[in-house]
């Protein structure tokens, strides 16, 4: 029962494994597409209209109160002393503080009157599209273990990701690539590679960094000065010996499985690089996305990867975003991460849409923790914020989520969600529902207990669907 | 609920209610299937949601009272129409049948077994009586005896937080690991016991798998215990040997277990169970300098066959059982294997209860086989654990300290490769030189600043500019005197302190570019990280003291020994309710498992000293059924690939059912008789027939009917190497295997993308990955490479070494692409082809015949361990000259190791990115492996086969 059948081998592969015949160069994809594996698409637990799910992550904690949750009141209270109630959670918390205003102004946008900061001059455009979610909260002040509850449910690491939950339920719709990617920011975040980790899954369901630069996956290809006709000519000695190998031992049905995955990663040295080809897409699809403009040149890029991944059937793209940690000079600092993302976060919907993917792709956008509405004020001008577990905005569209509206809300100053409250448990379970899963069914046997991404069970958040 | 015999205990509820209809009238009948099985039910399935909590009712449904069930929720629907169970929505519900009710209760791991879909049913189809409390209670004393026999037993224990949760029974089943080893009689003629236990759980008909050949046995037997493949000569001296198979074999199984790397092997899997890692993880993942001699200490206790038991107390409580041998402190090394910090932004109470529920956990999983954590928030739902018994247990662990403490190198003890300390000398000094220069900047910018304020000031404002900018100076001047670095901070809140308001002095970071901004914070980081990783090279142990907790808000640097262990607080213990670390439950003591009292007793002082040395004797009292157990089961899997208890870590009753139980308690009780030698049950194992087993069976379809579980052990299960041996056999076949046990972690060649990847770590970023400079030091076993929790050595990770965050029981061996990748295209494994054709190629030269049949005859020998088949001679040799006469004359250039490190990071005061080089100053020393440009084109094409052979399913199975 805890273990996996050992015969479930082969990543995002095929073929049944004790008949595979010896698969041709070229091989059959369509056909290895169709059968059975760890990685073949299921069917889904509940109906749902999100197949896909891109999931934008922004690590250091983005402020809600200076990006979709305006706070008036901060105005009135500016650099009044603040005092907090209540038992101390953090260091963040000590000495003298200050209520702090937003440096930036919000308008409302869209037929829904959705209140952002003017510096999302591209986001607004799509603002109808957009379902923020004000209610959030998670337990933890601290980056690593918050990203940790984010991404995989549970505050101290090891848990599967949220994207190898969702394979792990869905399946993937191409065979040749990983069925869970990540686009990392050029340094990993804290906490590292378990931010993507399949925990207790099988390896299958890992995520997969796409690196930007270097080789996108490791050792893709061969050291250089191999050719691909050498590496051709070794691969059929492997196989000879393999073959002869497998018949001496007809009983052991592992070595089709070993030999079928080499020739699939043989097939991967083309498909990944194909995959990730920019030089097909137009001037205008790189200009929109902001590809090639300093400042948006990166997230750009990988929201455009994002949507090329997606329309090839990787079932979940995560893109990381770093440095949102504005403890001083927010208005700097988050001015310029904004700048980052928003032009190819607005392309990303706007390109989704137009070619009928948005409906069926779940985008979501979040950090690991909200900000507070009061700073220590350290070094006297360089107002920023500190962590806030206790209010965040996330924002969905597409994939069957509720567009145009806005749900919950915070206090008066942004300290704290007060309608529509919910854990970050009941956002997981929302998100794998909008991909028709449920995640009570959803679970895995692992030290003892089924375990699933909740922890111990949680609620759709219906208001968020559409 | 429990794992009960599904079927038996099906029919006995029908006997019963059949039985009981004739003494009862029909409504007893009912109220009596209520009280034994429906209002337990309802307890522990719906409950929690549908009555306990009175302002939240799961969809207005509350199952208290057969007036409000009846009544049923929100829907309209009645929950309980009597007589008419497909009528009642209760039951529809649960049988999870109908799509207008949900599914409950909705975790699908928790639906109602069909046992229990049947008392609801009839409890409804009776008429769904509900007797009152009282009645419940003479209906349960009038049935007491009948009811006992019939649905498990009680168990003692300590007691749980409510009385049904103490008054609960087991299925006796799920309770084996609890009971005595078995007395059990061994007939004299059985040379080894442990195949008569094998053949006498054999289905009738099933036949055994003939014995392994020579070649594969050694095979096996050496990888088993060494993680090494044997050599040609091994392999030759055991197919020649004329002694009979076991004699012979008997003679290759002392000459492994006496081999070096038996205790790297053996502590590989010991490490796999305690999440050994060098370093802390989280958000600085602060290197463990001294984590290296507690992976060493485990070396030396399986190589010198240390008694298991001792072995157990020494890693519980050495440091009390003698605080003055530095072997002992070392030991205690265990409890610190967790991840863990405490960073300022977190309360130190919350840390300090991570640590002790770590532990407790830990304790409870590598030496009993007890999840202990699943009661942490409540009493254990399925095995007799109560919550009180996790806190008690925890209470043992309360006065445990953690510590960096002296404990001088011992003479057995690895300490080469000392001398690159000088690395991090470099290093320190280059931050050291930056800081210097950004207080240099910083400083000039404050007088930038004054400037311009004076320029800007009213003109009756300018001499205040000028006074204030004179106590500056001076300030500056004085505190640069009394430190290395950080006199603008210092002068600031000194002049703010002497009154003088934040805006008449120049901010923080004055006038630091971003880069500046980030340089900084490298800097400061480097030699923050810098003070963990110097400790390498120092007789400290990672180690923990019996005493008060002290008083720290954060740890940025080695904890080293207070003055007094008495300085702090005495922590009390209590039930921390609902696993919350404020919350002061009943206070508890110090204990153990209290399902065990009445085997084991044992008496834990309530002294700050002595509690771990007490439950340390608990744990391996002889009397303890589970320690002895749990080891043997662990060896067991070592060997055969499974366990013959289902999940090593846990043995309560969700884990896998022992296979074969007497064989289990033979090899727990002779383990004991025999000193807790592992090594005597290595030999006893090995030398039976079971492991001597051929991988291929004489009727594999009478085998998949009659085992198909494939847990009889008819044939010997075939093995994938695991991610250190295959890694360590290449270097082995290549001859460039560092023999030395011990030591200073290495950190070999890994990827680029990843030595470089830069990585995040609080307010700043990690240093690189860089190898050690010269060969030979890194090519070391992989269980001496640095294993940081942050960074993955890509080939290990991608062949299933498991992640130190949680406890690995059992290894997993999937097979993806990526291994393909890996082991097909990489660096690494180029390297290695080309060493092993050059060692080859070289061993050949005083062959006179033909020296390229030679050569290929011995890769044969090195990598797969047996002679070709000429078919295969020929093969191999047609592929070398074609390869060679496909690759050009000369190789291209060498590749070589980058002396800097380009850095790109987004800088957290401005958002903006900016760049800086990393020096590596380890690569200046750098000699690469052997690379193509040192060896001529035949040999070049010689490497391409030896890839080949590496990549071979031969190579990477064990048969």
């Amino acid at each position: 029962m805890p273990h996996m059948n050992r015969r479930e081998s082969m990543f995002r592969i095929g073929t049944s494994l004790g008949s595979v015949a010896f698969a041709s160069l070229i091989a059959d994809e369509a056909k290895a597409m169709e059968a059975p594996g760890p990685l073949a698409p299921k069917p889904v637990h509940l109906p749902a209209k999100a197949k896909n799910c891109i999931f934008l992550t922004m690590t250091g904690g983005p402020s809600h109160i200076d990006t979709f949750d305006p706070k008036p009141t901060l105005k009135k209270l500016h650099l009044q002393e603040f005092t907090r109630s209540g038992e101390t959670k953090s260091a963040m918390e000590s000495g003298k503080r200050y209520y702090v205003q937003s440096p930036f102004s919000f308008h409302q946008h869209g037929e829904s009157g959705a209140l952002m900061a003017d510096n999302w001059q591209h986001l607004a455009r799509v603002a109808d599209d957009l379902c923020f979610f004000r209610g959030c909260q998670v337990d933890s002040v601290n980056h690593p273990t918050a990203m940790y509850q984010m991404n995989c449910g549970n505050r101290f690491g090891g848990d599967p990701a949220v994207g190898a939950w969702v394979t792990y339920g869905l399946g993937s719709e191409n065979s040749n690539l990983p069925g869970y990617v990540v686009l990392p920011e050029v340094s990993d975040p804290q906490g590292g590679a378990p931010n993507w980790g399949n925990g207790y899954l099988p390896a299958f369901y890992q995520g997969t960094p796409l690196r930007p630069t270097g080789s996108p996956i490791l050792n893709l290809s061969p050291p250089p000065g191999v050719t691909a006709s050498r590496q051709r000519q070794n691969l059929d000695l492997l196989k000879a010996m393999n073959q002869r190998h497998a018949a001496l031992h007809p009983q052991h049905d592992e070595l089709a499985a070993r030999l079928e995955s080499y020739e699939l990663a043989f097939r991967m040295q083309t498909e990944i690089p194909n995959a990730i080809d920019m030089s097909e897409e137009s001037q205008k699809t790189l200009d929109a996305y902001g590809v090639g403009r300093e400042e948006t040149d990166a997230f750009g890029r990988k929201c455009l990867l994002a949507r090329k991944l997606v329309e090839k059937g990787v079932r979940f793209v995560q893109l990381y975003n770093g440095g949102w940690d504005s403890h001083d000079y927010i208005e700097r600092a988050h001015g310029n991460r904004v700048q980052s993302v928003d032009q190819p976060i607005a392309a990303l919907i706007e390109d989704l849409k137009a070619r009928n993917l948005l409906e069926s792709t779940l985008v979501v956008w979040c950090g690991e923790f909200g900000r507070s509405p009061d700073n220590g004020v350290r070094g006297g001008v360089a107002y920023g914020r500190d962590h806030n577990p206790d209010a965040m905005t996330i924002w969905l569209a597409g994939g069957g989520s509720n567009a145009g509206h806005t749900i919950g809300a915070t206090d008066e100053t942004g300290m704290t969600a007060v309608e529509d409250v919910h854990h970050i448990r009941d956002f997981h379970v929302t998100l794998l529902r909008l991909l028709g899963l449920d995640d009570n069914k959803l679970t895995y046997y692992h030290a003892g207990r089924f375990k699933q991404l909740s922890q111990f069970g949680g609620k759709v958040i219906n208001k968020l669907l559409a | 609920m429990f794992r009960f015999n599904r079927n038996m205990v099906w029919i006995q509820a029908f006997f019963f209610i059949g039985t009981a209809g004739s003494v009862v009238a029909e409504d007893g009948e009912s109220a009596a299937l209520f009280t034994r099985r429906i209002k337990p039910l309802f307890r522990e399935k719906c409950l929690a949601c549908h009555g306990e909590d009175k302002e939240a009712k799961e969809g207005g449904f509350d199952l208290r009272s057969l007036q409000t069930a009846a009544h049923g929720g929100d829907s309209g629907a009645p929950g309980v129409v009597p007589m008419h169970p497909e009528q009642s929505s209760v039951y529809l519900a649960v049988s999870r049948s109908e799509d207008a009710f949900s599914a409950m209760p909705p975790k699908e791991s928790e639906s109602l077994t069909s046992e229990e879909l049947g008392w609801l049913h009839d409890w409804i189809d009776s008429g769904a009586v509900w007797p009152s409390e009282n009645e419940q209670v003479a209906i349960r004393s009038q049935y007491e005896n009948e009811w006992s026999q019939e649905d498990g037993v009680r168990v003692q224990t300590s007691g749980g937080l409510s009385d049904s949760w103490t008054n609960r029974n087991y299925d006796p089943e799920g309770l084996w690991a609890y009971q005595p080893l078995q007395e059990l009689t061994i007939p004299e003629t059985d040379e080894n016991p442990i195949d008569g236990f094998i053949e006498a759980a054999l289905p009738e008909g099933l036949r055994v798998a003939p014995p392994a050949s020579r070649r594969d046995l050694i095979r096996r037997a050496t990888f088993d215990l060494t993680g090494l493949p044997p050599t040609p000569e091994d392999v030759k001296t055991f197919i020649n040997d004329e002694h009979g198979d076991k004699d012979a074999f008997r003679v290759v199984v002392e000459r492994l277990l006496s081999s070096p790397h038996y205790g790297e092997r053996m502590a590989q899997h010991w490490l796999d169970v305690v999440r050994y890692a060098d370093s802390s993880g989280f958000a600085n993942d602060f290197e463990r300098g001294n984590a290296w001699r507690y992976r060493d200490y485990v070396i030396r206790a399986f190589q010198d066959d240390k008694p298991y038991d001792q072995f157990v107390r020494e890693q519980i409580a050495g440091d009390e059982i003698s605080p003055d041998n530095p072997e002992h402190l070392v030991a205690v090394g265990f409890l610190r294997q967790g991840p863990w910090e405490l960073t300022s932004m977190e309360v130190p109470r919350v840390a300090r209860q991570r640590f002790l529920d770590d532990v407790t956990n830990s304790v409870g999983e590598t030496f009993l086989a007890h999840s202990l954590q699943c009661a942490k928030c409540h009493d254990h739902k399925f095995d007799p654990v109560p919550t009180r018994d996790y806190y008690s247990i925890q209470a043992v662990f309360n006065t445990t300290q953690l510590v960096e403490r002296q404990a001088d190198f011992l003479p057995k003890e690895n300490q080469d490769g000392f001398d690159e300390e000088r690395f991090l000398r470099k290093m320190e000094k280059g931050f050291l030189e930056l800081q210097e220069e950004m207080d240099e900047v910083v400083q000039q910018n404050a007088l930038n600043w004054f400037e311009s304020q004076f320029e800007e000031a009213d003109p009756d404002r300018k001499q205040e500019v000028l006074d204030t900018q004179s106590k500056w100076k001076q300030a500056v001047a004085k505190a640069a005197k009394n430190m290395k670095s950080g006199a603008f901070q210092r002068a600031r809140s000194q002049l703010m302190q002497q009154g003088i308001v934040q805006n008449d002095l120049p901010p923080l970071r004055v006038g630091l570019t971003p880069r500046q901004n980030g340089m900084q914070r490298v800097a400061n980081k480097g030699l923050q990280r810098l003070k963990w990783e110097f400790d390498r090279y120092k007789p400290f142990a990672l180690s923990v003291y019996s005493g008060s907790t002290p008083t720290y808000n954060k740890v940025l640097a080695p904890l080293r020994m207070p003055k007094s262990s008495s300085k702090g607080v005495l922590e009390q213990m209590y039930i921390r309710t609902g696993g919350d670390p404020f919350a002061e439950g009943d206070p508890v003591s110090p204990g153990v498992l209290s399902v065990l009292a009445d085997q084991v007793s044992a008496a834990i002082p309530e002294t700050p000293e002595g509690r771990r040395k007490a439950f340390a004797e608990w744990v391996t009292d002889p009397n303890n059924p589970l320690v002895s157990r749990v080891m043997v089961n662990r060896i067991w899997q070592w060997h055969f690939g499974k366990p013959i208890a289902g999940n090593p870590n846990n043995f309560g009753s969700t884990g896998g059912l022992p296979s074969h139980p007497k064989l289990l308690d033979y090899l727990a009780a002779t383990f004991m008789e025999n000193s807790w030698s592992v090594k005597d049950i290595h030999r006893k194992i090995m030398l039976s027939e079971v492991y001597r087993r051929s991988s291929t069976h004489p009727d594999p379809d009478g085998l998949a009917e009659k085992d198909a579980e494939g847990r009889l052990l008819a044939v010997f299960e075939p093995r994938r190497l695991s991610a250190e041996e295959m890694r360590d056999s290449m270097l082995a076949i290549s001859g460039e295997l560092n023999c030395d046990v011990g030591g200073v972690p290495c950190r070999p060649e890994i990827n680029e993308e990843v030595a470089l990847q830069p990585r995040q770590v609080m307010g700043a970023f990690a240093t690189a990955w860089v190898p050690n400079p010269r060969p030979e030091q890194r090519h070391r076993r992989s269980l001496y490479v640095l294993k940081l929790r942050g960074v993955k050595h890509p080939m290990l990770e991608v062949f299933n070494s498991p992640t130190p965050d949680f406890s690995c029981e059992r290894r997993e061996s999937s097979t993806v692409a990526p291994q393909a990748l890996s082991l097909f295209n990489s660096k690494n494994s180029y390297d290695r082809s080309l060493a092993l054709a050059q060692r080859v190629w070289t061993e050949s030269s005083n062959e006179t015949g033909h020296r390229d049949m030679w050569a290929v005859r011995r890769i044969y020998e090195l990598v797969l361990c047996r002679e070709p088949q000429p078919e295969e001679l020929e093969q191999a040799l047609r592929s070398w000259r074609s390869v060679e006469a496909s690759l050009p004359e000369k190789a291209r250039p060498d590749s070589k190791v980058p002396l800097t490190a380009s850095r790109e990071a987004v800088e957290e005061f401005s958002g903006k990115r900016f760049m800086y080089d990393e020096v590596l100053y380890a690569n200046q020393e750098f000699e690469p492996d052997l690379q193509p440009n040192d060896v001529d084109r035949h040999v070049r094409a010689l490497g391409d086969i030896c890839l080949v052979f590496l990549n071979t399913n031969e190579f990477v199975y064990v048969y």
